[in-house]
């Protein structure tokens, strides 16, 4: 699977994109774990103690998955998955 | 409209070549020319004096006047000798470091021989376009309800230098969209707005790059039947799109660099 970073996020782990061991069938939250164990200088800026900050962003293809499933939502084949801090445009 | 750059001793013949492929309306602004006013088969042929100077960094005002002006009612820009923040550039058998150049350096073939067109032509349309408040207020009037409008409402979101008299200037920002998600989310706004009574036509265009101080970085234009329709529908078209469309801002001042969502 592969995340999609932006802003501050993308320089911290120094690209936009990471590829991480998650497959179809894991869970947002194992994705989420598995980029935490390939850059684990995100985890200060993305987590509070175990859980993610309430300003941080998770999307699965363009959907926020706090509305959703949260980070329980199983994995389909060919999901996009992005991390971004609060939105700033204008 | 899609602007391209071309840099180099070659940089008309490219120009020429590229112009003879693409199919709309073309205008070929060149640097060079003396002949003002100069009409040619394409559409327009904007021609400036040669001032023999040429900036390495920054906006050059003229060309962004024609950019702006052309805007509305091309399909693209070729423009040689010059260059400028957000616009893709070809240097052609021109040895200058691409980072000394303004604009996007997209590449640095030694002749024309050396370039695919078809792959610069597809660079170039998948460039953002050269989008101006008028493109965005000519393409709401040409919806076919225009003849029940009365009212059209913008907003131009622009970089402010300056909060207070003392503040360092903001010199640039620079944008990042989320590409796809954030185009979705524009356009459901825009659709949302539009199912209201008497709102016609709702566009939004942000752009994104480096922004200078003083320019202009994004655009909402309502089409609607009264004001009232008009004046609420831009506002709440701005606002839902600064909470929800992800695109993020870096602004650089005189003193530091920052990301606008950490200093909140």
């Amino acid at each position: 699977m592969e995340w999609k970073l932006f802003a501050d996020l993308s320089e911290i782990a120094g690209g936009r994109t990471v590829t991480v061991d998650a497959e179809p069938g894991d869970t947002v939250g194992d994705a989420l774990d598995a980029l935490l164990a390939e850059h684990p200088d995100l985890r200060d800026r993305i987590m509070e103690g175990d859980e993610l900050a309430d300003h941080i962003n998770v999307l699965v293809n363009g959907s926020n998955v706090a509305h959703e499933g949260g980070l329980a939502t199983e994995l389909d084949d060919g999901d996009e998955l992005a991390l971004f801090p609060p939105v700033s445009g204008g | 409209m899609q602007p391209l750059s071309v840099l180099g001793p070659d940089a008309a013949t490219l120009v020429d070549a590229l112009a003879a492929r693409l199919e709309g309306r073309t205008a070929v602004v060149d640097h060079a020319a003396v002949d003002a006013g100069e009409q040619s088969s394409i559409a327009t042929t904007a021609s400036l004096a040669a001032d023999g100077t040429w900036t390495a960094t920054g906006t050059d005002a003229d060309f962004t006047d024609m950019l702006d002006r052309l805007a509305p009612d091309h399909d693209y820009l070729l423009a040689t000798g010059f260059s400028r923040l957000r616009v893709p550039t070809v240097l052609i058998g021109d040895d200058r470091d691409p980072t000394d150049v303004p604009g996007d350096v997209v590449a640095t073939p030694d002749a024309v021989a050396d370039v695919d067109l078809d792959a610069l032509i597809g660079t170039v349309e998948d460039a953002e376009p050269w989008v101006t408040l008028e493109t965005l207020v000519e393409r709401a009037t040409a919806h076919p309800d225009a003849e029940f409008s009365g009212a059209i409402a913008t907003f131009t979101g622009r970089v402010r230098a300056k909060e207070e008299p003392g503040d360092d200037r903001t010199t640039h920002l620079a944008f990042e969209k989320y590409e796809g998600v954030a185009a979705e989310r524009m356009a459901a706004i825009a659709t949302d707005l539009e199912d209201r009574d008497g709102v016609f036509r709702v566009l939004m265009h942000h752009r994104t790059g480096v922004i200078e101080d003083g320019e202009d970085i994004v655009f909402v234009v309502v089409l609607a039947g009264h004001r009232e329709e008009a004046f609420r529908a831009v506002e709440d078209g701005i606002d839902r799109l600064k909470d929800t469309v992800p695109i993020f801002k870096k602004e650089t001042t005189e003193a530091e660099q920052f990301w606008v969502h950490r200093q909140e």
